[in-house]
């Protein structure tokens, strides 16, 4: 198995090749074999390698299940990395069923998302560019699951950082879209913060404690997971608030790349990306490496009670806060981002109560339905001439058979409807497992309140409000008889009602330059109009169903979508695969509670919410959200703007952080700090003019200059040998 | 320990595999000399194809010589240890490179001269020669071989008032300070009665006053090779030399010069470590003088081959540290740090001023710092380039030359020099302003660009493989350390183990 755990690096590899091949060549290509044809080479070439490693990972994985269960981990070194005094960092990748399970998802996923972009992104002039970043972060991902130490996942996670920031604002021009890169980057670094520290923390509790390690002589690799995993819990078991505290700032690093709250408000704003970088970075892969994180870590949470309590409660929390949000929404992406965010809390709920499989598995079959409805409703933007707005759709059933029929699978998934023996589609059965095991257990409690207990509770409440919101989004889309974008007048550029008009705008998520900031007039009359193609949503328009390029990825991921739960769930192969054994601190934990029938209270949430959706979205849009704000309720309202909370910040850290810097800048940096650089920075030169002074030219001089050096440093030499010997 | 005979010694038996180096860069001088006699006033192409092969050859019978075990022939005449085959290796490089870029340079200075290459390949060999040798005569052979070749490469550019001048000062001061390192060799005979730095415990054993002569003589020849080196206060030839003599012999000048005075100097450190307790103090002092007045200097200087210069002063100074600390305590550091950087600074030196001889025109070369404006609009490589070589000497990560001073550092804590560990870390810290006003001068747009200022794909290609070595050393390190310590993967270096940790 070593020998053949090695073709994980081909793995790795592949999609960093394909990156370099797109940066490289994509350009000429398409120039010299013209636009249609290049295109087409290079996008084949760009799902090769993710579907290659695909390939490989399959077979790795399936020689890893046939190993013996202690034998599960492979550790494999291309080269060292790091080497300094006391602390040994190699490239090495590990092997085992949690990054197994990521490769397949980043790379299966992967595969056809980017086969799904070759048909979305066909009209894009800068087509290399988009599969340029799209493979680099199937690489980046893969570093950041497959590296065996915590230096190369920060690699990994810096670099995933680093291609959403480039992917959300792949569409530059638009002001909007640099605007909500800028947004994700600056607020990952806010959890960058908390993960750097988090590692800084482990490393100087590791390393003041290496006599209480077991570990091989000569062993001074201090960041790998093989060296602190097995040994931390002796270490930090005696000190619980050490264990608290590395597994909090862990956590804030879990928040920010995760979406949870406070740190969630990026992620709505990253769906300004193209719809496939939705749902590979967005969806399915990226956000959820906090949850892995969580999982390689989770030895560290298992000593933690009050750690694992707030892991629990701001991931109910959060599931409950964007699910609310989500009914605000018109926007159907905004929909499923929202939606996004909540169920990466149900994770969180799953992984701070003790259940840290079924997040994992929450988070495999999440990214088997969330990619198939991003894709989806990214088929719908495009058959909808890039209108975003549900209160434009309608009856689209008709038009949209397959991407209907899909959708629609996704729906019944995430929605967890059930029936009573507990036959349901992927997301019943994860969702079923996270909520039981937090109703089940005691682990996430603060003092004697087991707060892990209400987060099962509140994530009972969230999955009825799922169900609801998704109705809702589906019924505005594809049912009711009423065609609503027919109700927009044919007239050029469409200056006509003053909602349609802003909405329009907003819903047209890359349209060119309206603000004048990258070029003048000028210049923009004389490039070539990039999306002229693109006529305006009218009630000319007809819907048509996307091209077999973008059906075909949805008609495969609704196959697990429909049966990937159930596959997985049936004689706990799941469980068994990523959790064969007892967790080292909790034990055996139950996943079911006792006095609870959670398999009818889960399916009666479920269609409650569904029911209630039923009724208010049943026959089309209803006035109440129509497009006069002043009818919303006020709730929605609230909804709509997130409650305030990102303006707030905005405001707050924009305007307030402006005055606050303002004033720091004005006393601090000019005042003191200023003054000290430049008082520095004038000493220096005048050391520098001191000896440049001496720099006269003349041999006779710098002969001088030696002969006083040669005299000064002799007899200092002199001086020391006289007191050294005098001591002797 | 060898036998001492004080006798006239015949060699008994010779490795000409461990000459073949030195052997082949003298042969490939000569047959560059018979090439330049065989066909006047043609171009020199044909000798640089000729220099480059017998340099690779020469590379290669360094490269196969690593990791064996330290051994001497030709009666001690000849060492070979580590530190030297790296020296030498790294000296065919440099010269090899500068060698790829000078054609085209030479000809745009019109000073296509074909004697350059034998001269340079000469230079070589004599540092080469300072870097294999414990015996204190051979040593001054290499430098005086070394030197004599750069002398007269200095004045180069004939008709040049300013490159004579550097070429006459040069040649002065140089004679001036092999006059100390000859004294300092005499010192050492007349304590030990040998010439063979492995006797100088001859010296301790005996008559008190032996001592006294022997320290003398350790540091009379520390000046002479600190001269070399560029150590303040020895080092007031270097701006004016280094701006007067062409751009090529300055980076050669700068590298391989500097490379074998540090091996030297290693040998010499090496030699006198028991007697550490007296010249240590005075040499913590040199260094640390070396690091301020370098990097404070260059912030004044308006001349970017000036700036450069002061710059290997300063780098001088880092390589000082390194040694220091692997003679206080060789079983804590390791000498592949020195090494390290030594490679680090060849390519990031050779690199730096391989691309500052783009500005060259008609014949001229002025390198003020407003002459690299516009390099940006003109040639983006030639910028880039650039700019990566002054990341690598600030030495911001992942550059090689950032690795290089960190080790560096990291060894100075762990040898118990934190004196010297802090005025490095202030001294970098200084350097930051005149390399990054060389970057940004290369960015100041140009309204009306000069025309020519393109870089020759030879100069091109020398740029690339500078940068391939500062990238690829930064990305590689501990490869990298592996290979110059001549320790195979699987084996753990014997290194520094201690620091953070501890060896509890």
């Amino acid at each position: 198995m070593e020998g053949t755990a090695s073709l994980i690096w081909i793995v790795l590899f592949l999609p960093l090749i394909g990156s370099l091949v797109q940066a490289l060549f994509g350009g000429s290509v398409v120039a010299k074999m013209g636009a249609a044809k290049g295109k087409r080479v290079m996008g084949t070439l760009a799902v090769l390698p993710i579907a290659v490693a695909f390939a490989i990972g399959a077979f790795l994985t399936l020689q890893l299940s046939q190993q013996e269960v202690g034998a599960r981990s492979h550790v494999v070194t291309l080269f060292d990395w790091i080497n300094i005094a006391s602390l040994r960092v190699p490239f090495e990748l590990v092997v085992d069923p949690l990054s197994m399970t990521m490769v397949l998802i980043i790379t299966g996923i992967g595969a056809l998302i980017h086969l799904y972009a070759t048909g979305y992104m066909a009209d894009d002039q800068e087509y290399p560019r988009f599969f340029t970043y799209l493979n680099l972060f199937v690489a980046s991902m893969l570093i950041l699951v497959l590296g065996n130490n915590l230096g190369l996942m920060f690699i990994g996670w810096e670099g995933v950082g680093l291609c959403s920031y480039l992917l959300i604002g792949f569409w530059y021009r638009d002001i909007e879209n640099a605007k909500a890169a800028n947004k994700a980057f600056i607020v990952n670094r806010i959890g960058d913060w908390g993960l750097t520290l988090g590692m800084f923390l482990l490393f100087a509790v590791i390393v003041a404690n290496v006599d209480k390690m077991q570990l091989p002589e000569g062993e001074t690799r201090w960041l790998s997971y093989d060296v602190i995993l097995p040994n931390i819990v002796r270490i930090i078991e005696a000190q619980p608030a050490i264990a608290t505290a590395i597994a909090l700032l862990f956590f804030v690093g879990a928040c920010g790349k995760s979406a949870q709250f406070p740190l969630y408000f990026w992620l709505p704003d990253a769906m300004a990306g193209p719809t496939p970088v939705s749902a590979l970075i967005h969806a399915a892969t990226m956000v959820t490496s906090g949850i892995v994180i969580l999982n390689r870590m989770h030895v560290i949470f298992e000593v933690s009670e009050v750690a694992s309590a707030v892991v629990a409660m701001v991931g109910a929390f959060t599931a409950l806060f964007a699910a609310v949000i989500a009914f605000g929404q018109t926007d159907i992406k905004k929909v499923l981002a929202y939606s996004t965010v909540s169920q990466l809390g149900f994770m969180f709920i799953g992984c701070g109560v003790g259940g840290y499989w079924t997040g994992m598995f929450h988070v495999t079959t999440h990214a088997f339905f969330k990619a198939l409805l991003f894709l989806g409703s990214g088929a719908v933007i495009y058959a909808m001439a890039h209108n975003q707005d549900m209160r434009n759709y309608g009856n689209l059933r008709k038009y949209l058979p397959i991407t209907f029929a899909t959708m629609f699978i996704g729906f019944i998934a995430i929605a967890g409807l059930a029936v009573p023996p507990g036959f349901g589609f992927a997301g019943f059965y994860s969702k079923e497992a996270i909520l039981g095991y937090a109703l089940a257990n005691e682990h996430a409690s603060i003092g004697v309140l087991n707060l892990g207990y209400y987060a099962g509770v509140l994530g009972l409440l969230v999955a009825g409000l799922t169900a609801c919101y998704m109705t809702r989004m589906t019924w505005l889309t594809f049912f009711g008889k009423e065609e609503r974008w027919r109700a927009i007048p044919a007239v050029e550029h469409g200056h006509h009602d003053d909602h349609h008009v802003a909405h329009a705008h907003h819903a047209h998520d890359h349209g060119p330059d309206t603000h004048g900031f990258f070029y003048t007039d000028e210049e923009l009359a004389a490039q070539p109009h990039e999306h002229e193609h693109h006529h305006e949503l009218d009630e000319t328009h007809t819907p048509k169903e996307v091209p077999p390029s973008m059906w075909i990825p949805l008609a495969v991921l609704a196959v697990p979508s429909a049966i990937g739960g159930f596959l997985l769930y049936r004689n706990h192969a799941f469980e068994k695969w990523l959790q064969p054994e007892p967790l080292p601190v909790l034990g055996e934990m139950s996943g079911h509670p006792e006095h609870l029938n959670l398999l009818m209270l889960s399916i009666a949430a479920a269609f409650s919410g569904l029911i209630v959706g039923l009724l208010v979205y049943r026959k089309g849009l209803p006035k109440s959200e129509g497009w006069e704000m002043g009818k919303w309720a006020t709730w929605r309202k609230l909804a709509a703007n997130q409650f305030g909370y990102d303006r707030f910040l905005v405001r707050s850290s924009t305007e307030g952080g402006g005055e606050v810097a303002n004033m720091v800048w004005k006393y601090i940096d000019v005042g003191i700090i200023d003054k000290i650089v430049n008082g520095v920075g004038v000493a220096v030169s005048k050391v520098g003019m001191l000896f440049g002074a001496f720099q006269t030219g003349y041999v006779r001089s710098y002969a001088l200059m030696m002969l006083f050096g040669v005299t000064g440093f002799l007899g200092y030499i002199v001086y020391t040998m006289i007191r050294v010997g005098g001591g002797q | 320990m060898p036998e001492f005979n004080a006798a006239f010694p015949l060699p008994r038996e010779i490795d000409f595999a461990m000459l073949m180096p030195v052997i082949m860069v003298l042969v490939t001088g000569m047959i560059a000399l018979v090439i330049e006699m065989l066909r006047p006033k043609q171009n020199n192409n044909l000798i640089v194809i000729f220099s480059i092969a017998g340099l690779m050859a020469a590379g290669v019978a360094t490269a196969i010589q690593f990791g064996q075990p330290e051994k001497t022939t030709l009666v001690e005449m000849v060492l070979r240890d580590q530190f030297g085959l790296i020296c030498q290796l790294l000296l065919v490089v440099a010269c090899a490179l500068t060698i790829l870029f000078s054609e085209t340079y030479l000809r745009s200075r019109r000073i296509a001269f074909g004697e350059f290459y034998p001269l340079v390949l000469w230079s070589t060999a004599g540092a080469m020669i300072m870097a294999s040798s414990r015996n204190l005569l051979v040593i001054f052979l290499g430098l005086e071989i070394l030197s004599i070749s750069l002398y007269v490469l200095a004045g180069l550019a004939r008709a040049e008032l300013r490159s004579e001048e550097s070429s006459l000062k040069y040649f002065l001061l140089g004679s001036f300070a092999s006059g100390f390192f000859l004294y300092g060799i005499a010192m050492f005979y007349g304590a030990t009665g040998s010439l063979d730095l492995a006797f100088l415990a001859n010296g301790l054993t005996g008559n008190p006053a032996a001592k006294t002569l022997l320290v003398f003589g350790i540091g009379l020849m520390f000046v002479g090779l600190g001269f070399k080196a560029a150590l303040v206060p020895f080092h007031q030839w270097t701006p004016d030399v280094y701006q007067g003599a062409p751009t090529n012999v300055t980076a050669f000048m700068a590298v391989c010069s500097k490379i074998g005075a540090i091996a030297a100097l290693f040998r010499v450190l090496v030699a006198a470590a028991p007697m550490k307790a007296d010249w240590l103090p005075a040499m913590m002092a040199i260094a640390m003088l070396t690091m301020i007045v370098g990097n404070a200097v260059a912030l004044l200087q308006k001349d970017v081959k000036r700036i450069l210069g002061y710059s290997s002063i300063g780098h001088a100074g880092y390589l000082l540290v390194g040694l220091l600390a692997y003679v206080n305590a060789p079983d804590q550091v390791s000498i592949a740090t020195t090494g390290y950087y030594l490679l680090s600074y060849t390519f990031m030196t050779l690199g730096a001023f391989a691309v500052i001889s783009v500005v060259t025109k008609d014949g001229r070369d002025t390198t003020r710092l407003e002459d690299l404006n516009g390099l940006w609009q003109r040639d983006r490589l030639a910028a880039v380039l650039l700019v990566v070589f002054m990341v690598s000497l600030i030495g911001i990560p992942p550059s090689a030359g950032f690795f290089g001073k960190f080790f560096i550092f990291q060894d100075a804590i762990s040898a118990g020099l934190v004196p010297l560990a802090i005025v490095l870390a202030i001294s970098s810290a200084i350097s930051v302003a005149y390399y990054l006003q060389i970057a940004r001068a290369a960015f100041v747009v140009e309204t009306e660009p000069r025309p020519a200022m393109r870089m020759s794909p030879a100069l091109r290609a020398t740029g690339l493989i500078c940068l391939l070595g500062v990238v690829l050393a930064g990305i590689l390190v501990t490869p990298v350390q592996r290979f110059l310590m001549g320790t195979p993967a699987e084996e753990p270096m014997e290194a520094s183990t201690t620091g953070l940790v501890g060896k509890g």
